[in-house]
């Protein structure tokens, strides 16, 4: 069918074409929402996670929400393509969480974190993350509104991510390095993943964590905790 | 990625901006940096396969141009192409300041002239 089309275009003798040279961007809708949702969060620090399938984004958030119980008040919101099993997860160990199933999507966009805000109380709040769906690519062109992205990348997924998915790296503030108690047994250099990154991204934060045996969360608690403060001392002074 | 997505949010976009004239334009051109992870093929198979399903795509045409990424640095105030992902000047210096190459956008459309 499509075989017997002729454009109208080619159909056309020259010079009875009109040309509109302009700027329409295409993700204008996704970055309005974006926008919305900054105006809306003013006071708590919102946390795009982003990564692989398999990466330990779920164990990291639980850990970490076990570990600031007592100093912050943290919020998750999930995405996958299907199930409400990750959580489920985060509600096992107290944290309150609210699944966002995508439908298939391989992304979260702007608009289903402003309708998920309407079912989750975020009242005294400090901390919300967002833990993106498992996918190095499309995540990486979507604002949810984040006041930073964190990217991880597991030791046992090779050191050479950021150059093969160079826009999320470039559009992260830090990237974590998991799995690091597995890092004996994988050809992973912490070197040459650190420098592929910064090669993309000359700003870019790493701190090397491992989710299980707890190393390097402190770093990663004390990086959450400065954040939490700074957009708080922020929101006051915008306030005053 | 989400093709089909981006074809129908390029026919809302033309349908918001040209309300009435929809029907009049011809040609469409897409700018899509390097840094957009679109690929210009699948692209144009997506608009294939939705124009089965919206016979008003039928007589329009979509052309892809692919846009390099060019960032500036700020030492020796040049901007310069980004080959290989490594946003490092000729001159040495690491800078993350995208001039071109994330945008994705509608830059040029073409109506029949009435």
């Amino acid at each position: 069918m499509s075989d017997l089309r002729t454009p109208k275009s080619n159909r056309m003798p020259a010079g009875s074409v009109q040309c509109d040279n302009t700027t329409l961007n295409l993700l204008k809708a996704n970055d309005f929402v974006a926008k919305a949702i900054k105006d809306k969060l003013p006071n708590l620090l919102v946390v795009n996670v982003c990564s692989s399938p398999g990466s330990g984004k779920t164990t990291l958030m639980q850990e970490t929400g076990k570990l600031l119980r007592d100093r912050l008040n943290i919020a998750v919101l999930v995405g996958d393509p299907e199930t409400d099993r990750d959580a489920v997860r985060m509600k096992e160990v107290g944290i309150n969480a609210l699944q966002i199933v995508t439908g298939g999507m391989c992304h979260i966009e702007a608009q289903m974190i402003l309708q998920a805000l309407d079912h989750i109380d975020l009242t005294d709040t400090d901390l919300l993350f967002i833990e993106n769906v498992g996918n190095l690519v499309c995540p990486a062109a979507f604002d949810l509104g984040e006041d930073y992205r964190v990217t991880l990348i597991a030791s046992t997924e090779g050191d050479d991510k950021p150059k093969k998915y160079p826009r999320m790296f470039l559009t992260s503030e830090l990237m974590l390095v998991s799995k690091s108690d597995l890092l004996p047994y994988v050809p992973f250099s912490i070197e040459a993943v650190t420098k592929d990154a910064r090669e993309v991204n000359p700003t870019l934060e790493v701190i090397t964590i491992s989710s299980l045996k707890g190393e390097g969360l402190d770093r990663w608690c004390d990086w959450l905790i400065e954040k939490v403060e700074e957009k708080k001392a922020k929101n006051q002074v915008a306030q005053e | 990625m989400h093709e089909i997505s981006v074809i129908r949010t390029i026919v809302s976009t033309l349908k918001e901006k040209y309300e009435g004239n929809f029907d009049k334009i011809t040609k469409v051109e897409i700018e899509a940096g390097l840094l957009s992870n679109i690929q210009p093929v699948l692209i144009q198979n997506a608009f294939e396969a939705l124009r089965l399903e919206l016979p008003e795509l039928m007589e329009l045409e979509l052309e892809v141009k692919v846009l390099p990424i060019i960032a500036r640095c700020n030492k020796c105030n040049e901007n310069f192409e980004v080959k290989y992902h490594r946003f490092i000047c000729p001159c040495g210096e690491p800078t993350k300041e995208v001039i071109q190459g994330d945008e994705l956008q509608i830059s040029k459309v073409e109506f029949i002239k009435t």
